[in-house]
């Protein structure tokens, strides 16, 4: 979809010679109502805006009021966006050339198309469809950010010969006479800049047109900011699900491999024990058949069981709030004795009030255990010292476990947590690979540092309950 | 000469009939316990040489009871026997002497225990 800035008339006019001056002529005419024109402008935008949920329609929003007639009137407008040092061209509104110009003003003219009036119920194929047809533009447009845009701060007139190199940059890759350059800024740097220009009409841009050019920039970056991270949220939900997805998988197989291969061992220990020393006495026999028997009649149900078990957590969610500090002290109060025996000196620190983590208490336990055990065995028969510390931040729970032990071989720091190697120190590795399983299952992960001198600490970071 | 002796900790039943068939045939003096309580008695009241632990013990867990037997002034061989495969993941199960997943087939559990035995000679 595109969109015009002019009337019927002000169309036929354009085909005439000497266009572009009779509309520069018309410029304080069509100033007379402007504060009226621009706030009701502002309101409609702003509505419009208030339900949009993806980022790709807030700019396609915005941009419109830029281009609309009823807008602020420009011919075409650009949303390019900072990605690292570069301003990527990342949105268009409006016709890429004249000859388009003159084709899509007037078929909007023929079919009595007002633009904003479909702000409020944009199309998501007409915006995916502005994009893509100016997506070679948009790449176009795309250049380094350059030290000079810090000292951006308002919104200004671009030409040829500025000298910023960007907007020197747009001008000749727009072929434009004249560009509004809305600069969007973060930490004195562009978060983003809007370009928009009358590259067919040549109409003048007034003060009043580039203030209000301006509002609507900033209502964009508030809007699409809002849209990303509803965007992040729903990610984060998506990715949540699949965790606890994941920890339902693990308790089923887990539960699979115990109710089902212990009958049937059972069954199957029992069957060779009677063929190779079958019992003297008829009641030994009898009883260890009837056992036998037995087993294999709850692995069948067993079997039914975890089939109706599976197809009813197929949407189910198994992660509940934890109260961290609890688990952490009681884990490690299982481990006193033993520590004690090998001369190893058990802290745990928690803050006194409740600390609720999302997780699965078995899971959770199984990692503490896993962390306080390679730790013990890292301190091996010196001793030394083991300190369990579970600590708050906004989003998130840290469980850090660290020991003053042996620091871990220099070729294992990148990633002691991947398994398959010699990562726990003398030992097999999968225990930490293990922790990482789990936590990530829990939707949390997992971190090593050796930060402060002499000790090495393992986190587990988990997510809060809210 | 002394028996070996044996102590296998299972909360099913039929396990432990099995034991008691199986390697009470072979020589050895079996003990069995249901619960880590009655292991603790066990343990307390006979003098065991080498224990074979299930890891889930109803709801509690055979590693802490392997946590408390290797933790103590005499501490003895354990074999860890059970149905769960990914325990050999965990680093609460290293304590352990031998680890065998628990099947038909007690080829694989007698090596483990004939390897105990002869080490807590």
């Amino acid at each position: 979809m595109t969109t015009r800035h002019l009337s019927a008339r002000a169309v036929r006019a354009l085909r005439r010679p000497g266009a572009a001056r009779h509309l520069r002529d018309r410029g304080p005419a069509l100033r007379t109502n402007r504060p009226r024109r621009v706030l009701a402008l502002l309101r409609r935008v702003s509505v419009g805006l208030e339900t949009v949920v993806e980022p790709e329609v807030a700019a396609w929003t915005v941009l419109v009021a830029f281009t609309a007639g009823e807008g602020l009137g420009l011919n075409r407008a650009f949303l390019l966006l900072t990605e690292g040092d570069q301003l990527r061209g990342w949105f268009g509104v409006g016709p890429r050339t004249r000859e388009e110009a003159r084709e899509l003003w007037a078929e909007l003219k023929l079919r009595d198309v007002r633009p904003l009036e479909h702000l409020t119920q944009p199309d998501p194929t007409t915006v995916e469809a502005e994009r893509e047809r100016h997506a070679h533009l948009l790449a176009a447009l795309s250049h380094p950010l350059v030290k000079s845009c810090s000292s951006w701060r308002r919104a200004f007139i671009g030409r040829p010969n500025h000298p910023n190199p960007c907007v020197r940059h747009w001008a000749a890759r727009l072929d434009s006479r004249e560009l509004v350059v809305v600069p969007l800024m973060s930490a004195e740097m562009p978060w983003g800049v809007v370009l928009a220009d009358n590259f067919v009409t040549h109409a003048p841009i007034y003060n009043g047109t580039l203030e209000a050019a301006e509002t609507l920039a900033h209502y964009l970056r508030a809007a699409m900011e809002r849209a990303q991270l509803l965007r992040r949220l729903q990610e984060e939900k998506r990715r949540r699900m699949t965790a606890e997805h994941a920890t339902t998988l693990l308790e089923t197989a887990r539960a699979l491999a115990h109710d089902l291969k212990n009958p049937l061992a059972l069954a199957g220990g029992l069957a060779r024990e009677l063929l190779s020393a079958p019992p003297e006495d008829r009641e030994t026999a009898t009883r260890q058949l009837a056992l036998a028997a037995h087993s294999i009649q709850r692995a069948e149900q067993r079997v039914a069981e975890l089939v109706d078990r599976l197809a009813s957590q197929a949407d189910h969610v198994s992660l509940a709030p934890v109260e961290v500090g609890e688990l952490a002290e009681r884990v490690v109060d299982s481990f006193r004795p033993l520590a004690a025996s090998r001369g190893v000196r058990t802290l745990c620190y928690h803050p006194s009030r409740p600390v609720v983590a999302a997780a699965a208490s078995s899971s959770l336990e199984r990692c503490l255990e896993n962390l306080l055990s390679n730790a013990l065995e890292a301190l091996g028969p010196a001793g030394g010292d083991l300190q369990v510390a579970v600590k708050e931040e906004p989003a998130w729970v840290r469980i850090e476990v660290a020991d003053n032990g042996p620091a871990l071989p220099a070729a294992l720091r990148a990633d002691p947590f991947a398994g398959g190697i010699s990562t726990r120190r003398g030992g097999t590795g999968i225990g930490l690979a293990s922790v990482r399983t789990l936590a990530e299952a829990m939707g949390g992960r997992v971190e090593y540092d050796e930060r402060e001198p002499g000790w090495v600490r393992f986190t587990v970071m988990l997510r809060r309950w809210s | 000469m002394k028996r070996p002796s044996l102590l296998f900790v299972d909360d099913e039943e039929g396990f432990l009939e099995l034991y008691r068939a199986a390697f009470g045939r072979e020589g050895f003096a079996v003990e069995t316990a249901a619960s880590i309580d009655a292991a603790r008695d066990r343990l307390a009241a006979a003098e065991i040489d080498v224990v074979v632990l299930d890891i889930r013990l109803g709801e509690t867990s055979g590693l802490a009871l392997l946590r408390e037997i290797k933790a103590s002034p005499k501490p003895l061989p354990v074999v860890l026997s059970t149905a769960f495969a990914r325990y050999q993941d965990d680093f609460s199960s290293w304590l352990a002497d031998a680890y065998v997943v628990k099947s038909s087939d007690l080829s694989e559990l007698r090596r483990a225990v004939q390897r105990c035995v002869g080490s807590a000679k």
